[in-house]
């Protein structure tokens, strides 16, 4: 794709120079840069084309006035005007009728095929220009939105932003390939024929363009108005949609709570409002074609009564009328449309102006003060001094302190565990661990260390190379299974992808489906359920054996039994990664060295099970809960023996 | 998710090609029908817009061979303007008959547009509120709302704009062809002999046009769904260092996008110009024939300029009629997909039995009673030997004998794909068994209101769905005339205020699409307090509280403890601390009861139950501590 390359390059290099610039403004003929020669030539070929075009009524004037002085019986020379006679001397044909006729004939024939080819020519050219402009705006937005800091997607709606990049840019293409070149064509029709007109007769090429302005005004001030009722209709619609969508996916709520009659209320209301808002503007819409069809054909008898008048005065040839009316017809269809083209380019400035918005956010610095001195290899050591963070990036006073003060330190091979309510915190020390937000910027302040390094002086890409990760809410590809697992490392082996989803426990479930490590995941194949989904996830970042490994709340979904196998096929593994746990069970963590309980951001609490469980607090109180039942086994004998002896052994480390 | 999207993913479904099939535009039609005076304005408006458009060509033909007549005449020109009038004033005629005729036929085409897709939608949602869970199960919502959504409102467009079309066209076509074969039937046979080349070019063209623009749309939607995912995904994305793979692939596809647009541009850039060069072939024969009657004086030079004109004319209405008949044959699929939906046979609802009870009962109704004339209460429920499947030969459950006494809270613990969620479903109805019975107090549940089961049911699921708007509204969903004071106190009892009076705007907090503001622990109690809000007979806690903290949970319990009192209740549960006050445990694996007892007696028996508890004990207290150290 040679021709869309030149665009990309180009909206890449405007997005990355003016990375700062706060609202980067897309203009709609900077997109056409490198595309422009392309453009030209089509408008030159379409101004070629329809120049043809304009033989045809000459040609038939002069055939109709050939015929009218004819009417004397005898003389035939009506059909040879000089010019065709010359023509056909020149061509070395027989002067006669027939020949005439025939000549005008294919002059017809052949003005309208080369005509349609220039068309055509046109039409290629100009969808090559517009794709192209478009897929390189694609391309952009796509690279664009893989760079942006992952804070950016806190606040941006997923919805919103998918539209931008299908809606807008559908918009902006529309206009491109469709609106530009009708407009084009409106602009050079009239341009071109008002001379001819002229050439012909003044005052009839005056009559001919007398209601144009009134059509254009009438048109576009239509469509002005036109607009808000087609805005309402789209909100209508979204509503609808919505109230659809919802019941759809709630069915079961619905059900369950005897709610079909209230549904389908709130159903039809924003059935029957979607229904008269569309009416509504159809009615409106039929007002404008009527109307406008009552002024096109107006302008069409202007010109024949006019024209017949002037004729039988012998002011101009009948041959000429019936030229002004061929004229006519040719002008003021496309005019008639031009009101809503206009309208319609309008939206696309705005879609450019919502991509702007998209393109002129700034990206994730990619390799600010990357020192050189930094290690390529890392053993997972971990040490965090003081640390502080907040998202709000006025400043820390003004904010919520996500985290305030954590200081830890953790020797390659440990296994740390995060505990505490939602929003205390972890998953946000977490992605500052991963560099998706900067500690170093405003909002934050002191250290994570690497192996004795500034965590800023690695490059994001290596730190997030060196860290494997089961996001919270984790996230598989609409591709294979076995795709999404080589994702974790590409060069993987058959063995080393079984060994990982055997150690995740998701191998048997996987075998059970229908293509095995072939079956496609999402909309288009299998819906996996929460605890397959994280089970998939872990066997994916155990593939990737980093030195160190994340686990954000990654067993949630997972059945007691299936977490005891994931755990210990964990555990086999412990000493090769620097392990962060984040759970809510404490199964997960009791054999950690360090544990760590977060409460609003602090932590409040810290040490290992047994030096928790001996200071008494919330980490004690937990235990409690999850514990009481298991004091009745001791009633019923087997088990507590276990259960004490491990608790004993734990005070004792 | 727009429309469009929707409408893209309903592009990918495979259809067939081949052929109209009048019984399903029958069957469509019948919507129109409801409409029968608009629909009658439809056809007349647009059969007189065809009739004056053919018009028009017939006074400038008068005219000019009155002109020619006068000049002919030789005789002094007529001073005043006289001659003139009778053409003017049926020209203007005409004109104000066209514009009339447009703006009403695009009034009722748009009205019958409007109102039949709305109408069809309403058959489709009325429908779907009826059928059986089955068929979601079979059916991705955004298939469903592909239906509900564009295949609606195109077909009704079809139907309306494509019946004006036909109707124009034909009016049209049938106009020009008279006219021509009454000024001059030689030449008119002579102009007429393109109009099948015409038409099948109109087709050859238009086929492909629609097939290429539907192998655009279905391109598109990839596109989008690889939007969507680079952004759902973009800290999966971030953490693997995916970036540039994912870019190269998202490039393959806007390359494919690129060609496959430019390839459908030629197609419609070549289009116009080939069928304007036929039709100049026919301007030419006729005015090289007529030009030569003309001198002949077999014709009238008005008529020849009247052939020029049709000659231009003729080939709207074709390409019109082609256009319209590809696209039929493209919604085919669309339609056939509605109307088997509006003509599904929901499986599970109420039997010519319950219906004639329900109808006797809103006749005369008996005080006291459910609307089905049934005793409003639900006591016993047994059940007797059920069986289940979803597929044919894949027993889901076997053989289930169970009694449960009003009051009683029966706990169902096991391994996940046990059967646990499925038998509380056919307790619900949402599934009917495929053996066996399930009745109560001595009836058979088919032979209850299905709507009087179901409202007697209160239901908290572990990925509970809420709906858009606040958590007050949400709440309220349970019991729609509970007043503010009524919803909190629910809120309370199940230990939920708190929480919900943390979120920005308290009870006012808009949760979101789907509750998707909300965290999943937060959703849970909030459709806790849903659940409660609708003082159910029966509750049903499906994993109700597995994203709930221990504390909260803990909380939860002891509010649940009194809105259980005097009511049956099914709890399911991973944390086997959350059913020990069970008044009964079942344990069920593969589809059976294993075990059935209280706590302490399954604690006793030694069993699965035990195993279970002492697993989940250990795991607690870390049993598997060697494996770590």
């Amino acid at each position: 794709m040679v021709s869309s390359d030149p665009g990309c390059r180009h909206l890449t290099a405007a997005v990355n120079v003016s990375t700062p610039a706060k609202n980067q403004q897309l203009s709609l003929l900077g997109l056409t840069f490198g595309h422009r020669r392309l453009y030209l030539a089509a408008v030159g070929v379409m101004a070629v084309g329809i120049s043809l075009l304009f033989l045809v009524p000459l040609v038939t004037r002069s055939m109709i006035d050939g015929f009218v002085a004819g009417e004397q019986p005898g003389t035939y020379s009506f059909v040879r005007p000089e010019w065709l006679e010359s023509l056909a001397d020149a061509l070395g044909l027989a002067p006669g009728m027939l020949t005439g006729l025939f000549l005008a004939g294919a002059l017809i024939v052949l003005a309208t095929a080369s005509a349609g080819f220039f068309q055509y020519l046109k039409g290629h050219w100009a969808a090559k220009a517009s794709e192209a402009i478009v897929q390189g705006l694609r391309n952009t937005l796509h690279a664009h939105l893989a760079a942006l800091p992952a804070t950016y997607f806190d606040t941006a709606e997923t919805g919103d932003l998918v539209q931008r990049c299908t809606s807008d840019v559908e918009t902006v293409r529309v206009f491109l390939a469709a609106q530009v070149v009708e407009i084009g064509r409106s602009i050079l029709l009239v341009v071109c024929v008002t001379p001819v007109l002229f050439m012909m007769s003044t005052d009839l090429a005056w009559v001919t363009l007398a209601l144009l302005p009134f059509l254009v005004i009438y048109s576009l001030f239509f469509f002005g108005k036109l607009t808000c009722y087609f805005k309402e209709v789209d909100e209508a619609e979204a509503r609808l949609t919505t109230v659809l969508q919802e019941n759809l996916t709630g069915i079961r709520v619905v059900r369950s709570f005897g709610r079909r009659e209230f549904e389908q209320e709130k159903f039809t209301v924003a059935n029957h409002e979607h229904r008269d808002k569309t009416d509504r503007l159809m009615r409106l819409l039929a007002w404008f074609w009527g109307f406008s069809d009552l002024i096109c054909m107006s302008q069409g008898g202007l010109v024949l009564f006019f024209g017949a008048w002037w004729t039988l005065r012998g002011e101009i040839s009948l041959g000429t009328m019936v030229a002004f009316t061929m004229y006519s017809a040719y002008v003021i269809w496309p005019v008639r449309q031009m009101g809503r083209t206009l309208v319609d380019a309008g939206k696309a400035r705005v879609s450019l102006g919502r991509l702007g918005e998209v393109l002129g956010t700034p990206h994730e610095d990619a390799a600010d003060q990357v020192s050189d001195s930094a290690p390529t290899e890392l053993s997972g050591a971990i040490s965090v001094r003081d640390l502080s963070f907040s998202y709000d990036r006025e400043g820390p006073d003004s904010a919520r302190q996500v985290l305030e003060n954590v200081s830890f330190d953790l020797e390659a091979g440990q296994t740390l565990a995060l505990l505490g309510p939602p929003g205390s915190g972890k998953s946000t020390l977490i992605q500052l661990l991963l560099r998706l937000y900067d500690y170093d910027g405003a909002g934050g302040s002191g250290s994570i260390e690497l192996d004795g390094h500034e965590l800023s002086c690695f490059s994001r890409d290596f730190v997030r190379e060196q860290v494997a990760v089961v996001l919270q809410d984790p996230f598989l590809y609409a591709r294979t299974i076995q795709q999404n697992l080589l994702f974790g490392r590409p060069s993987a082996t058959e063995v080393d992808v079984q060994a990982a989803t055997q150690a995740a426990a998701i191998h048997d479930s996987i075998e059970g489906f229908g293509s095995g490590y072939g079956t496609m995941l999402g909309e288009r194949g299998v819906t996996l359920s929460g605890g397959q989904k994280q089970r998939l996830a872990i066997a994916r970042v155990l593939l990737k054996e980093s030195p160190i490994l994340v686990l954000d709340d990654a067993l949630s979904a997972v059945d007691h039994e299936t977490e005891g196998v994931i755990l210990k096929a964990l555990a086999k593994r412990r000493g090769k990664h620097t392990t962060i746990i984040v759970a809510h069970r404490l199964s997960c963590v009791t054999q950690a060295d360090l544990i760590l309980v977060f409460d609003q951001g602090r932590i409040v609490e810290r040490g290992n099970h047994g030096e928790l469980l001996a200071h008494g607090g919330a980490y004690s109180r937990l235990w409690e809960i999850q514990n009481a039942f298991s004091r009745q086994i001791d009633s019923h004998g087997e088990g507590a023996a276990d259960a004490q002896e491990v608790q004993a052994k734990g005070e004792d480390s | 998710m727009s429309s469009e999207q929707l409408d893209e993913r309903a592009e990918e479904e495979p259809v067939q090609t081949t052929g109209l099939e009048l019984g399903l535009w029958k069957a469509l039609f019948t919507y129109a029908l409801a409409y029968k005076r608009q629909l009658f304005g439809l056809g007349f408006f647009a059969m007189t817009t065809g009739a004056s458009e053919v018009g028009f060509p017939l006074v400038s033909r008068a005219l000019i061979d009155e002109m020619v007549a006068l000049t002919e005449s030789g005789a002094s020109l007529p001073e005043g303007s006289a001659w003139l009038m009778p053409y003017l004033w049926t020209y203007a005629g005409l004109v104000v008959c066209l514009s009339v005729s447009v703006l009403f036929f695009i009034r009722f085409a748009g009205f019958l547009k409007a109102n039949m897709a709305a109408d069809i939608r309403e058959a489709g949602f009325c429908k779907l509120q009826l059928l059986e869970f089955a068929y979601f199960d079979k059916r991705a919502i955004g298939w469903l709302m592909a239906r509900m959504t564009s295949d609606c409102e195109r077909l009704a467009r079809i139907l309306a704009w494509g019946a004006l079309d036909v109707l124009w066209a034909v009016t049209f076509l049938v106009g020009i062809t008279g006219a021509m074969l009454i000024l001059s039937w030689k030449l008119a046979l002579l102009v007429l002999l393109a109009a099948p080349l015409l038409a099948w070019v109109s087709r050859f063209f238009q086929k492909r046009m629609l097939a290429a623009s539907r192998a655009i749309r279905k391109i598109n939607s990839t596109i989008t769904a690889d939007f969507n995912e680079s952004i759902m995904g973009v800290l999966t994305t971030k953490s693997f260092v995916r970036e540039k793979d994912n870019l190269a692939s998202f490039e393959t596809k806007t390359d494919e996008m690129f060609e496959s647009s430019v390839r459908n541009a030629v197609l419609a850039a070549a289009y116009l110009p080939v069928i304007l060069t036929i039709g100049s072939l026919t301007t030419a024969a006729a005015l090289i024939f007529g030009g030569y009657q003309v001198v002949g004086s077999a014709i009238s030079l008005g008529t020849l300029v009247a052939f020029l004109s049709f000659t231009r004319m003729l080939f709207e209405p074709l390409q019109q009629l082609a256009h319209i008949f590809s696209e039929m044959q493209m919604a085919q699929a669309s339609g056939e997909r509605i109307i088997e939906m509006i003509s599904a046979e929901p499986a599970i609802g109420d039997s010519e039995f319950v219906l004639a009870k329900i109808a006797s009962q809103a006749k005369n109704p008996v005080p006291g009673m459910a609307v089905d004339g049934e005793p409003d209460q639900l006591g016993t429920i047994v059940l007797k030997d059920v069986d289940f499947s979803y597929v044919p030969d894949e027993p889901v459950l076997s053989g289930i004998n169970l009694t449960v006494s009003p009051g009683e809270t029966i706990a169902l613990v096991g391994s996940t794909g046990g059967g646990k969620s499925t038998l509380v479903s056919l307790l619900c109805r949402f599934y009917e068994p495929t053996g066996g019975v399930i009745s109560v107090d001595g009836r058979d549940l088919q032979e209850r209101s299905l709507d009087w089961l179901q409202s007697q049911l209160g239901i908290v699921l572990q990925d509970p769905h809420l709906f858009s708007g606040s958590v007050l509204e949400n709440i309220r969903y349970g019991q729609l005339h509970a007043s503010d004071e009524e919803v909190h106190q629910a809120a309370r009892t199940v230990g939920a205020e708190e929480t919900i009076l943390r979120l920005d705007g308290g009870y006012g907090f808009d949760v979101g699409a789907g509750g998707s503001l909300l965290s999943a622990g937060e959703r849970q109690l909030v459709s806790f307090a849903r659940a409660i809000l609708a003082e159910p007979r029966i509750l049903i806690m499906d994993e109700a509280t597995s994203s709930i903290d221990m504390e909260t949970e803990l909380q939860i319990q002891k509010g649940l403890e009194r809105v259980l009192e005097g009511r049956t209740s099914f709890v399911i549960a991973h944390r086997l601390s959350t059913i020990e006050g069970a008044d009964r445990i079942l344990v069920i694996e593969g589809g059976l009861i294993v075990e059935e007892g209280s706590h302490k007696e399954l604690m006793g028996a030694q069993g699965r139950y035990h195993e279970l508890h002492a697993r989940q004990g250990i795991d607690e207290v870390g049993a598997h501590a060697e494996d770590w150290t």
